[in-house]
This record gives structure tokens, sequence and C-alpha cells, in this order.
């Protein structure tokens, strides 16, 4: 099979608002795909394009091979689909619920019945399958949700926000599975998220989607590397965060930052603390806590975006700078 | 496991097509009869309105020329019931639906393989089953009651086959709501809409007895063409004629429901958002 996912040019508005603004995509076989981004920036737009639920405005989109608009039913019967909210009937049970989905997909009785057992077995929820949806936790009904994307054994499984409102070990069970699946059946996985740690822990590759256009693609290693320096936070005392910031700047460009503290990327590496500690001493600033850290994937964001993704309220450390206050006032959030 | 390409449309396979209905009907129908709030309405308000009216009108069946002899008002209320428990049930059924768009299992379905017609007729089926239920389980309750039907077992079938095409037209009117608006709450704001229609009509009182513009509402009310046509296998026996005026006006309101409700699935499946 060719790419399982491609998209070029995709655009969707409503209205006058724009939420997908010309998406190029071309997703590989095997790989799980991480498409990131905060809260509106277009991710369940694009998603719900890609799964035949909503028409592009512009441009065109191919999944399983299969063009999404002239053969969208086609498309529908090679793809799992667990959108966002787990929408479970809370009055069924999971066997029901796995037997209806084995129907809808032309599966027959007894082959589906196997394939029902098999799959709760997989996500553990055996025991559970007889009682209904309702009385299930949140990681049970993602779990069930999982299992029902994957009656029909697809190709092309797309996961909007799956592990969002879980709790960590639920969220660790979920990656755990995708893994599992990703390896042993090679099932392409386009994962929408807004958790970067996610996006880090299961993507071959990721997208970083803003205000509807893609603004960084690419592996995690390169995306990072591509943000380059580490980054140097301080805390100081905050009569001395603007001269702190001064100095700071000194060895490279500031990064976003909370309240209180200054933040740097080191362009000479981590070897230029030493002199940026040694200033500061001279000038009699004592730094309370300093903290180190490599290039993450928020730094890969707040780069591409001039936002921090998780804690979103942060604000661009460009801008600060810009307004002559040596920037420590406008990187509080 | 492995994953499996799938090369050929199977929503355009009849036999697919009938098993996805079945599925999506049986679906309709548990989860129905699994809500009490959903039912127990549909079967209280009828059966007290079927008490307190033979109670306080019974002597209606007195008055010369209204009931053939030997019959009572609470026959004549039977259909009555039977009508006012289907209105319940068909927004009970577009109730469903509209929850289905905003829980987001409408989505679930659309982005499956499944022919979209079966999505309309699995919902309907809850519908539907309820009305069959009702128009026996009225006819039953009434029975020890003197509730006799003169018409026999062709009589009460007739009162079970119009329930049930009833339940069609109006949970698929429902459901058209459903689908426009997708709120609930929507769907159940037309019901005072529905009561208005019910009491304007032969339902619950003999026509001859009304005056003025309600006696003419009444006589092109198409409830007063049911209620009539059902009425007579209770109070006068079975009757060809009648069985297919009632079931002629439910079959033309069904379709209309069909048609309009189509219109609006398809409304909402282009403009989702």
């Amino acid at each position: 099979m060719a790419e399982p996912i491609r998209a070029e040019g995709l655009v969707r508005r409503f209205g006058d608002i724009t939420a997908v603004d010309g998406i190029d995509l071309a997703i590989n076989e095997g790989e799980i795909y991480g498409f990131l981004g905060p809260n509106g920036a277009g991710k369940s737009t694009c998603v719900r394009m890609l799964v035949t639920l909503l028409t592009p405005t512009a441009g065109k989109a191919y999944v399983a091979g299969f063009d999404v608009v002239s053969d969208a039913n086609m498309v529908r019967a090679n793809i799992g689909v667990a959108l966002q909210d787990a929408a479970i009937d809370p009055l069924m049970t999971g066997r029901e619920l796995l037997r209806l989905q084995a129907v809808l997909h032309g599966i027959g009785k007894s082959e589906g019945e196997e394939r029902s057992e098999r799959l709760l077995d997989r996500v553990g929820l055996t025991d559970a399958a007889d009682r209904r949806v309702g009385q299930y936790s949140g990681g049970m009904r993602r779990r069930l949700d999982l299992a029902l994307a994957l009656m029909h054994e697809p190709n092309v499984l797309f996961l909007d926000e799956p592990t969002t409102g879980l709790d960590p070990m639920s969220r660790l069970n979920l990656w755990e599975e995708l893994r599992r699946l990703n390896t042993e059946l090679g099932t392409t996985v386009f994962l929408t998220t807004q958790y970067l740690e996610e996006a880090d822990e299961l993507a071959h590759r990721i997208g970083i989607i803003d205000d509807g256009k893609i603004v960084r693609e690419g592996d995690t290693g390169t995306l990072k590397e591509q943000v380059g320096c580490p980054t140097l936070r301080l805390d100081v005392d905050p009569e001395h965060v603007e001269a702190t910031m001064e100095i700071a700047c000194k060895f490279g460009e500031p990064r976003p930052s909370r309240s209180g503290r200054v933040a740097v990327g080191l362009e000479q590496g981590a070897s230029a603390m030493t002199e940026l500690l040694r200033l500061l001493d001279d000038r009699g600033i004592v730094v309370q806590h300093l903290e180190l850290d490599e290039p993450s994937l928020d730094d890969v964001f707040a780069e591409a975006t001039g936002r921090r993704l998780e804690g979103s309220s942060e604000h661009v450390a460009g801008e600060i700078a810009e307004d002559g206050s040596a920037g420590a006032e406008g990187l509080i959030p | 496991m492995t994953s499996v390409e799938v090369s050929q449309d199977i929503s355009r396979s009849p036999r697919t097509f009938t098993l996805q209905s079945a599925a999506l009907s049986y679906r309709a129908i548990v989860r129905f009869f699994r809500q009490p709030a959903a039912w127990v309405p549909g079967i209280f308000f009828p059966l007290m309105l079927l008490a307190v009216n033979s109670a306080s009108m019974g002597r209606v069946a007195d008055i010369p020329g209204i009931l053939p002899p030997g019959t009572s008002f609470l026959m004549y209320l039977i259909p009555a019931v039977v009508i006012q428990g289907v209105l319940f049930g068909g927004i009970a059924g577009g109730s469903e639906m509209a929850r289905d768009i905003q829980t987001g299992f409408f989505d679930r379905l659309l982005s499956s393989p499944v022919a979209r017609p079966a999505i309309l007729i699995g919902r309907l089926a809850g519908s539907m089953a309820f009305g069959a239920f009702l128009a026996v389980l009225f006819q039953l309750v009434a029975w020890p009651f003197g509730g006799d039907v003169i018409g026999g077992l062709a009589g009460r079938l007739v009162l079970v086959v119009v329930a049930v095409i009833l339940s069609l037209a109006m949970g698929a009117l429902a459901a058209g709501i459903a689908a426009r608006t997708a709120q609930e709450e929507t769907v159940q704001a037309f019901f005072p809409l529905v009561f208005i229609l019910l009491f304007l009509s032969s339902c619950f009182f003999p026509i001859v007895l009304m005056s003025g513009w309600y006696q003419t509402v009444a006589e092109y009310n198409p409830l007063t063409f049911m209620a009539d046509g059902m009425r007579y296998q209770v109070l006068y026996g079975f009757s060809w004629s009648e069985a297919g005026k009632a079931i002629g006006v439910a079959s033309i309101l069904a379709v209309l429901g069909l048609v309009f409700a189509s219109a609006q699935i398809r409304y909402r499946i282009r403009n989702a958002s």
C-alpha cells in the first residue's frame, strides 16, 4: 500500500473561520504519527475530514488509498476510529457493542463473536464484558473504544486524544497497548494529542499544528536538534529578574518561562553556564534555584508557535524583549 | 490478528444492509426498555387518563346515538390511550436520537461503513416496538374492566398495526427534529404541541358533542381519522374499510415523517461540524 494517509492542501472553513488551513500530510505505512497542538488548533477538524465525517472545503485527502470524498465508504471500511470523548453507549454492555460493531463492518456472527472475545482479552475487559458500559471507569471505556476500533482489523487507526481525562496508570496502559498494536500488526496510527509526553513516547514522527497550519514536522530527535541549545532556567529574587535577564541574554535567546524565573537558550551549550553564573555572582545576584534542560518537545512547540502547550498562558519571550523591559514581567503567565 | 484490506463497499450489499438494520434496531429496542424514564410516562399517563376520563365522563354513553348499545365510554377511550402512548413513545425515540448525536455515537456510526438508511431504520425500530407493546398492553389492562374489543382478534390486530405505523410516523418526525437540532430539549418541547393536537381530535370526546371551530378542527385532524377507524373495531366490530382508513392515514403520516427525517439526517451529515 502507498502512503496510508496523504493530504494535499486540505482546508476546512466554518463561515469566516478557517479551522484547517492548507495542510499537507504524507504518513508512511506502519508509522505512528503524532498530531500535536493546543485546543482549537484544528487537530480534530483535520481528523474528522480524514475519517469522512466532514467534507473538506478545499484540497484532497486519501486514506488507505481511497479518496475521502469520492470513496468515503471504502475509507470507512478500512479505518478504525476512536474519537475524542469515547462515544460509547452507556446502556449497552461491552460485548453487545463489540458485536454491533462487527455487524456494522459486515463481519459474520461466529467470526464477530470470536473476534469480540479475542479483543476483550486483549484490552483486559473479559471480566467486565457483560456489564453495562455506564459502570466502566474512564480507562475501561477508552480500552473498549480501542477494541471497537480494531474489530475489523483496520490498516489505519485514527485516535483523537485517546488519553484525555485518563489517570496516569490508565494512560500508561493505553500507550503500551498502542505500541503493541503498532509493533505486532504494523497498524498505521494517526494520533492527535495535546500531551507532549504522549507524542514523545509514542510517535515516530510528529506534526505540530497551530492555527490550522502545520508549523513543524519531523521525527522527535530531529525536531529537538533543530531547537538546538539547552535551556537554563534560573530562579532569582524578584528585584533581580530584570538584571538577570540582561546578563542571560548575552548567552543566548530568552525562552518562555513562568513568573519570577529567567530562562535562556545557551547558544554555546551547557559549558556557558559557569561563565553566566560568575557574572551574576559579580553583580551580587544570588541564584536560588537553577535547572538545565536539554531541548524538549515543549521547546520545539514553543519555538514553532511562541507558546507553551501545557500551561499555554505563558507569553513569548521575544515579545517581552521587544517592550524594552528586559522581559521578566512579560514572561510571567 | 493481522490488518485486513477491504476492497468491496459492503454498505451496498442488501444482506449487510438488512443485518445492520436489524442490529441497530436491536440496540434501539434494548436501550429503550433499559430506561424506564423513557417508557414509564408513555404507559402511566395514558392509563391515568383512561381511568379518570372513563369515570368522570362515563355517562356520555347514556346519551342516545353516541355509542352503540352494550358498549361503554371506557371502550370508546381505548384507541385514544393507544394513540397518546404512541405519541409519547415517538418523542422519547426522537430524544434518543438527539442523545446519540450529542454523545458522539452518531459520529461513530457515520465513521463506519453502515448504510445510511439503516441508521434511521434502527432508530425507528425502538419506537415501533414500543407502539406495538402499548397497543397490546392497553387492551389487556382495559379488558377486565369491561374494555372489550367487539371486532375480536382481527379488530385488536388493527389497533396494533395502526399503533406501529403511527409510531413510525411520530418517531420519524421526532428523529427529523433531533437530526436538525441535536437537542433533546427541543424534541421534548414538541410534546405540548402534540398533546394539543390529541385533544383537538375525537380521541377523548365524540365530535358530535363539540361545537364551532373546535369541532371543525377535530373533524379534519388526522388523529381523528385514526382514532375513529380504530374505534370502529372496538365498538362495532371488524371492518376492512374503517381499518383501511386508519391504516391509510397513519401510512401517509409515516411517509411524510420518513421523507422529513431522511432530509434532516442528510442535512446533519452534510453540515456536521
